[in-house]
């Protein structure tokens, strides 16, 4: 067991690693980040809506839409130079690259919400509720699950010739009930609603998060293996 | 199976299934009871009800024979999950016109967030997505096994969505049609009809499906006889 | 490498293939291929593209599963879940496998890791000095020439002390100089008692260092033969008449 984690973690080192050298793939993510906040605030008339009523969702959406631009190179940045192949034919069970693919996709996906957050409280001032421990549980769950499920599709658009341009297609019906349950438990979050109301959203987005994660760590060797 | 086997079995079920389908027609349109507060608009659920359920089997057995596939690498496993897909992506369409079409009149909107109309949008595009991945993979045999591993996550997606969507704090719509689904309040002439609508869409899609599986057969034979001949070097 | 010597001195081969097959759907790509070889033997095979001698080395690699046969090292069934086995293996490819916005050490370094190596402080210096890039460690491997990156894939494909070495084609892309250089290390494997396979098209620099070769047509190794026994001439010939057709 901790020569599969020191393995795992190996790899989430050199994905951070190369992340910090180059970081290609988080400067992608912020300005689309950034630039799709942008985008809304000229999209939507602001004196028919108020934006704080719409916070959740579209924080939400820029999430997911930053976060798919940088996770549809998760392996595509390893075919460079055949290094995903040295990386299957290393003695790593292929669940702990899958795993280790999910914890550095995690960081990257975590640094852009701060981004976002960031970036809409710049721009529309939204007021992000009194429960800032809460907001980041909600988060980190459902980030988790919205990882779980790219990082196992960028490995099958990867192996296309279609590449990112199939990511969205194959993840977002997939993501709906991350949508659903990740507005709905942010939005009370935002609105200072008591944590009775967002247990529910909650447990649910865990439940989704754990089905995801599991289903991913089986799935992966059928989509890499030979 | 042979195919001459396979053929044979795609005739019938497409010989049975037409005339059931013409039946049917025949049923709708001058025998059938016109429903009394939806009206003539009610009739497309004859078509509409046995597509969806078309639909749900044939997403099942590509579920079912991709996770077979993935576990016993049989190739004809593969056939199958993709002949029903195929099938399923169709009777989708069928299913996801005739219902807009027939709510647009009954709930006064041709589009609701109701669980199974979600449910069912979501999964006709993990199909849609599923025949992307077959046809864009840079190797056709990784192509069969994501294809496999998305036809599972679709399966996977029914219960969470169901439970997703009912959670959701939005419309929720009561649905008048589940009402004529409880099989009481159903005149028996609309039982009838409705049973040999089932029936006709049912032999249709297997017509299609075997038709469909006796290609891909035909294919990997002659894919086997040109393995023979040299190759250029 | 104790495995591999006690292996031998059982009188088990190192590295044995079963009557291998592999289908890609309706397609064979290796065809019933069997072979066994004892600690320190090197076996060419040379076959024209699309001949599945890199589906082959992938099997023999445990990267592939077998539809039929198996590969077995020192008399175990290798099979595809058995992550463990590829500690005893070592891959080295026309491709790097290295990253190249990380150093020569970085690499190294990180493939140590993924192999359970807790000696890396000591190890990793030691490879590169083996390969005679101790210069290089601190070097970005962007900033390094091909046949330098080559050279540094050799001593990844080592690191591990692997009793078994696999090579795919490793020439591709390498100027005469490089070649030569390459040839060296290579050389150098079957003195330090490691079981080889090398898949090429290049008939010169794959029977200069073989004991045996083979030859691989559609799948199927179509001539066989001990090193002693052919001359580069008689190779060529063989090779011709293989590929087309009249073996």
């Amino acid at each position: 067991m901790t020569v599969y984690l020191r393995q795992v973690a190996a790899i989430v080192r050199k994905d951070l690693l190369l992340e910090v050298r180059t970081g290609e793939r988080l400067a992608a993510m912020g300005a689309l980040t950034v630039l799709v906040a942008v985008l809304f605030h000229f999209a939507i008339d602001q004196g028919l809506v108020r934006m704080q009523l719409l916070a959740a969702g579209l924080i939400w959406m820029t999430i997911l839409f930053g976060g798919m631009l940088g996770m549809g190179r998760t392996f595509e940045m390893e075919r460079e130079q055949g290094a995903i192949q040295g990386l299957l034919t290393s003695p790593v069970p292929l669940d702990g690259i899958y795993l280790a693919k999910v914890v550095s996709n995690f960081v990257l996906v975590t640094l852009i919400e701060v981004v976002a957050l960031a970036a809409y409280w710049l721009f529309f001032g939204f007021n992000y509720g009194n429960d800032p421990l809460l907001l980041a549980g909600v988060l980190g769950v459902a980030t988790l699950g919205f990882v779980a499920v790219t990082t196992l599709f960028s490995a099958i658009s990867a192996q296309t010739n279609m590449g990112q341009t199939l990511l969205p297609i194959l993840i977002f019906p997939l993501l709906v009930p991350v949508v659903i349950f990740g507005v709905t438990a942010t939005g009370r979050i935002f609105a200072s609603r008591p944590v009775q109301e967002v247990e529910g959203s909650l447990y649910l987005l865990a439940a989704f998060t754990v089905v995801a994660l599991t289903a991913g760590t089986i799935l992966f060797r059928y989509v890499v293996e030979e | 199976m042979s195919l001459a086997r396979i053929r044979w079995m795609a005739t019938v079920l497409g010989v049975l299934g037409v005339a059931g389908v013409l039946v049917l027609h025949w049923l709708v349109f001058f025998w059938v009871g016109t429903e009394r507060t939806m009206g003539i608009v009610q009739r497309i659920f004859y078509v509409h009800v046995p597509s969806a359920w078309v639909t749900f089997l044939a997403f099942g057995i590509t579920a079912l024979c991709g996770a077979a596939y993935l576990w016993l690498r049989d190739e004809r496993l593969d056939w199958a999950a993709q002949s029903a897909a195929e099938g399923g992506l169709i009777f989708g369409a069928i299913m996801l016109t005739s219902g807009p079409l027939w709510a647009a009149y009954a709930w006064g909107t041709p589009w609701t967030w109701e669980p199974r109309l979600t449910l069912t949008l979501l999964m006709w595009f993990v199909f849609v997505g599923y025949f992307l991945v077959r046809a864009s993979a840079e190797d056709r045999q990784a192509g069969k096994r994501m294809a496999a591993v998305i036809g599972v996550l679709g399966a996977l997606l029914i219960p969470l969505v169901h439970v997703s969507v009912l959670w959701f704090p939005s419309l929720h719509p009561q649905p008048v049609v589940l009402n004529v689904e409880e099989g009481p309040t159903l005149d028996a002439d609309m039982l009838v009809t409705l049973m040999i609508g089932l029936l006709a869409f049912t032999l249709i899609f297997f017509s299609v499906f075997f038709l469909r599986y006796g290609l891909e057969h035909l294919r990997y034979q002659r894919a086997l006889e040109t393995r023979g001949q040299p190759r250029a070097a | 490498m104790p495995a591999a010597a006690a292996a031998s001195r059982a009188g088990l081969p190192v590295l044995e293939a079963a009557s291998l097959v592999r289908d890609y759907g309706p397609v064979r790509a290796v065809d019933h291929v069997s072979f066994r070889l004892a600690a320190g033997e090197f076996l060419s095979v040379f076959g024209p593209n699309g001949a599945g001698k890199t589906s082959l080395l992938r099997l023999l690699a445990g990267g592939l599963r077998p539809t039929a046969g198996e590969v077995r090292v020192s008399g175990i069934p290798l099979t595809v879940g058995d992550r463990a086995a590829r500690a005893r293996i070592g891959i080295l490819s026309h491709l790097s496998f290295l990253y190249g916005r990380l150093t020569a050490r970085e690499n190294l370094r990180f493939y140590g890791r993924l192999h359970g190596l807790d000696d890396l402080d000591s190890r990793v210096p030691d490879r590169l000095a083996d390969v005679g890039l101790e210069g290089y460690a601190d070097s970005p491997v962007d900033t390094l020439s091909r046949g330098t990156v080559q050279r540094l894939a050799v001593a990844r494909a080592l690191l591990h002390d692997p009793g078994i070495v696999l090579l795919d084609e490793p020439y591709t892309g390498l100027d005469a100089y490089a070649g030569a250089m390459l040839q060296e290390l290579l050389s150098a494997l079957k003195d330090g008692g490691r079981t080889v396979v090398m898949v090429t098209h290049n008939l010169g620099r794959g029977l200069e260092l073989a004991d045996r070769v083979a030859i691989q047509v559609r799948g199927s190794f179509v001539f066989e033969a001990e090193r002693a026994d052919l001359d580069a001439v008689g190779l060529e010939r063989s090779y011709r008449r293989a590929v087309e057709g009249r073996a």
